[in-house]
């Protein structure tokens, strides 16, 4: 276990002092012996562990995790949870920074990294939400979602005094939380807005919808306040979003050295455990050690840039992927650089540039949610997509769209036609569960690869 | 009598459209699902149009290159049916309010819009409803449209306007709704099927013929002697949707002895359960009516108790024995509600089927079996 977690980034007197912790929260989750062995192989063969930054960032996921399975035992008497909320740890770090009573977090980010990525343990907690209401087979319920149900109807985790989810995107989600409360009790809440905006009415529309969701949120907000007797106020808020710029400034930088290093420094695989940093609660002290972990990858890919050095051959076909790496399975983006191809981004950076002067800090925060490519319609979204790849030059697109999402799954078909009409490049449709390891053929998976890299060696050569 | 009278306007109803429309008269199509106010088309002196065509696989397959298999058949049916142009309902739309209800039909007014060739209306929908902002929004959208609709059709829509339709919309869910109670009856005067049937030309037909027809219908029934009772179990069908031309399971659970007496349907039923007030401002009549003084489907959020409370308000009204679960392959609410419906059926010894569907052929046989053994355990035969 000790040699694991150096691979995490624990050390010395810190190892030794986390060392029951973690252990007791491994047991409550089922992790064994031979998961240990197995977690470690796959840290090695998957993973940058050589980089400080990366083992900072595990360290920090694996905390996160341990902290949330014990906070019941270890005297946490208010427990809240978000989930599937862009931009919902603002509210979960400012509720930890406030009360040490309260434990917040949103989920599942670490689940998907610790039990699935590194130990391939997520298997169980998806067919036991497959047991309840998300059935496997043809209807292609969110295995992100099922991972929810699945760690609170095995009591892997605590039972929260209040659940929250928002329905901006999903339905699946908003239905599960409705679910948990009738059936387990556990109390719930969502928050909405309309996706109604018109291509002819940007960005007036986008002021409608931002304010519908902010009210929305507010009440929200009130049900923490009933849930926990922690008013959430803005200049808390304020606070964490200003403690929190450090880290979105590293993370747009490394995001930046992924966009122009060739060869591309590190394993796109790497990127999710990063790109999670976001979605991660921290109190307002604990905030600057998780920037440090950012800040110590970016200078370490900045050296390995410097130096020539990288993951691929230098030259190597460029191309954009749709959606982050896959959750929990860290074989599907690691195989695309093992046939040499660069992932120089995903789509989640290519947002729209709307620009607006508002005074509410709700606004302000769902405004910039909704820049993302993902919350515009179609005839919205698909410029978006083509204006990002012209922008990086990219070699071709690699169109994985997750099965258990409506919003990302609908547009596929049409933005493989646009982009192979407007840009000429390579489009490869690849169908997956981003939350499900279940459902990926390998073999058929690099095949379909090895044609696309043909594809684009012809068109790079 | 009436039967004939409705086949023959929806006959001519296409031609009645066209000829309409070259004349001037703008028509707005729409998704089922009871949030998109046919009153207010109405008073903008347009003629409403429901798109609720499904249980057919041709334009399933015309939908392949442009939705994937998760969306719901009836989903990709719009799709296919707007590329196949057979049905000319589907070529004839001059403005189409699209309501942002589930995942599934928000995609598909997306790709249409996305194609351009056709202008859209979208119309939010607030998840949520018993907030007074959410409300508000709602009316917003709706004073929205009214404006888009002055625009589109030259004509100004007058409160009055809409309190006159109103009203003649207010005759037809009543008289659906009568219609509809009389099925309590030991021995009900219509079939599931030929009330749906019903139902669903009023989403075509001119409204006043429709009502019309519906007070013949109501007279008619009313005037019938009462049959003697059978015994037929008496079942309540729930679902996300039956739509125009999805008849195969209503038909094979009456063909298997059973006989639905109420539906909880989320689109493809005309919603009757409610009445539009008259008073005070129309708009904001309609809001709420159309988005709060409802069952609210599965979508929405909070809905799960809400709607188990009044599935077993119709089961002891209607005097239920048994529930069919009939939902569309890839409907995620609907499908993950079930489970819940299952499990407080059983609590009650409430038998409940649950059945799903692509509208393809291949599983209609493995459903008569499954209906089959249904009906006889309702009945008490099986355990």
């Amino acid at each position: 276990m000790l040699e694991l977690l150096k691979m995490c980034g624990f050390e010395g007197v810190e190892a030794a002092s986390e060392l029951p912790r973690i252990e007791r929260a491994f047991n409550k989750l089922g992790i064994t012996a031979g998961d240990i062995e197995r977690g470690k192989q796959r840290l090695t063969r998957y993973y940058a562990i050589e980089l400080k930054g990366i083992r900072e960032i595990l360290r920090l996921l694996v905390l996160n995790t341990v902290d949330l399975v014990l906070a019941r035992e270890e005297g946490k008497s208010k427990i809240v949870y978000g989930f599937m909320i862009p931009g919902f740890s603002v509210f979960t770090s400012a509720l930890v920074s406030k009360s040490k009573e309260i434990h917040a977090a949103h989920l599942c980010p670490q689940f998907q990294i610790v039990l699935g990525t590194i130990f391939d343990k997520m298997s169980p907690i998806l067919e036991a939400a497959e047991s309840k209401w998300l059935k496997s087979g043809t209807v292609a319920h969110c295995g992100n979602v099922k991972g929810l149900v699945g760690l609170l109807v095995q009591d892997l985790i605590p039972r929260p005094d209040l659940l929250i989810t928002s329905g901006v995107l999903c339905d699946t989600a908003p239905k599960s939380v409705d679910l948990l409360h009738e059936l387990y009790g556990i109390p719930g809440c969502c928050y909405d807005t309309c996706q109604d905006r018109e291509i002819s009415e940007y960005p007036a529309a986008t002021k409608r919808i931002i304010s519908m969701a902010a009210k929305s949120l507010r009440v929200v907000t009130q049900r923490i306040y009933d849930a926990t007797g922690v008013e959430i106020t803005d200049d808390m808020l304020q606070d964490i979003l200003d403690a929190r710029k450090g880290l979105a400034t590293g993370l747009d930088k490394l995001q930046e050295l992924m966009e122009t290093s060739d060869p591309l420094p590190i394993s796109a695989n790497n990127q999710i455990l990063w790109e999670y940093m976001g979605a991660f609660t921290f109190t307002i002290d604990r905030t600057p050690r998780a920037i440090d972990a950012v800040n110590t990858l970016c200078e370490e890919l900045q050296a390995r840039a410097s130096q020539g050095l990288g993951e691929v051959e230098k030259g190597a076909p460029r191309i954009v992927a749709m959606l982050p790496s896959h959750h929990s399975d860290p074989r599907q983006d690691y195989v695309v650089g093992e046939l040499g191809m660069a992932i120089a981004s995903t789509d989640r950076v290519f947002t729209a540039s709307e620009i607006a002067t508002l005074e509410d800090p709700y606004e302000r925060m769902i405004w910039d949610i909704m820049q993302g490519s993902l919350f515009h319609s179609t005839q919205r979204r698909i410029p978006l997509i083509m204006e990002g790849c012209k922008r990086l030059k990219a070699d071709g697109l690699l169109n994985r769209y997750h099965v258990g999402c409506r919003t990302v799954t609908g547009d596929a078909f049409l933005i493989k036609e646009a982009v192979t009409r407007e840009l000429d490049i390579p489009v490869l449709l690849q169908e997956r569960d981003d939350f499900d390891a279940r459902l990926y053929d390998h073999e058929q998976f690099k095949r379909s690869l090895e044609v696309f890299k043909t594809m684009l060696d012809k068109r790079v050569g | 009598m009436q039967e004939e009278r409705v086949a023959a306007h929806l006959r001519d109803r296409p031609a009645q459209l066209r000829e309409a429309q070259a004349q001037g008269t703008k028509i707005i199509g729409y998704f089922p699902g009871n949030y998109v106010p046919e009153e207010l088309i109405i008073a903008a002196g347009a003629l409403p149009l429901c798109l609720v065509e499904g249980g057919d696989t041709p334009p399933l397959e015309a939908s392949v290159p442009v939705i994937p298999h998760i969306f719901c058949p009836f989903a990709r049916t719009q799709i296919g049916e707007r590329s196949l142009k057979r049905n000319p309902y589907y070529d004839i739309i001059d403005m189409f309010v699209a309501p942002v209800t589930c995942q599934h039909l928000k995609k598909v007014a997306e790709i249409w819009e996305y194609y351009g060739d056709m202008e859209i209306f979208k119309l939010g929908i607030p998840h949520q409803r018993d907030n007074d902002f959410e409300l508000e929004y709602f009316t917003n959208r709706l004073r929205a449209l009214r404006e888009r609709l002055q625009t589109l059709t030259g004509n100004e829509i007058t409160d009055e306007h809409i309190t006159g339709s109103i009203n003649l919309y207010n005759r037809m869910r009543e008289l659906l709704r009568q219609i509809s109670l009389m099925r309590r009856a030991p021995s009900p005067p219509l079939s599931a099927l030929d009330f749906l049937k019903l139902n669903h030309a009023s989403f075509y037909a001119d409204p006043a013929f429709m009502v019309d027809i519906l007070e013949s219908v109501y007279g008619e029934l009313k005037a019938r002697p009462q049959a003697a009772e059978t015994n037929a179990p008496r079942l309540l069908l729930i679902g996300p949707n039956i739509s125009h031309g999805d008849y195969k399971i209503l038909e094979l659970i009456r063909e298997t002895g059973g006989d639905i007496v109420i539906e909880e349907v989320y689109e493809g039923i005309r919603y009757y359960w409610h009445t539009i007030d008259v008073n005070g401002d129309p708009i904001e009549s309609l809001a709420q009516g159309y988005l709060r003084d409802r069952v609210p489907p599965a979508f929405m959020r909070y809905s799960t108790k809400k709607r188990l409370d009044f599935a077993l308000k119709l089961i002891a009204d209607f005097n239920v024995s048994g529930v069919i679960w009939y939902e569309l392959l890839g409907c995620e609410t609907y499908d993950a509600e079930s489970y819940f419906f299952a499990q407080k059926m059983e609590e009650r010894n409430i038998p409940m089927l649950t059945l799903e569907s692509d509208y393809g052929m291949a599983a209609i046989g493995q459903a008569r079996i499954r209906i089959e053994a249904f009906i006889e355990m309702v009945r008490g035969g099986l355990d």
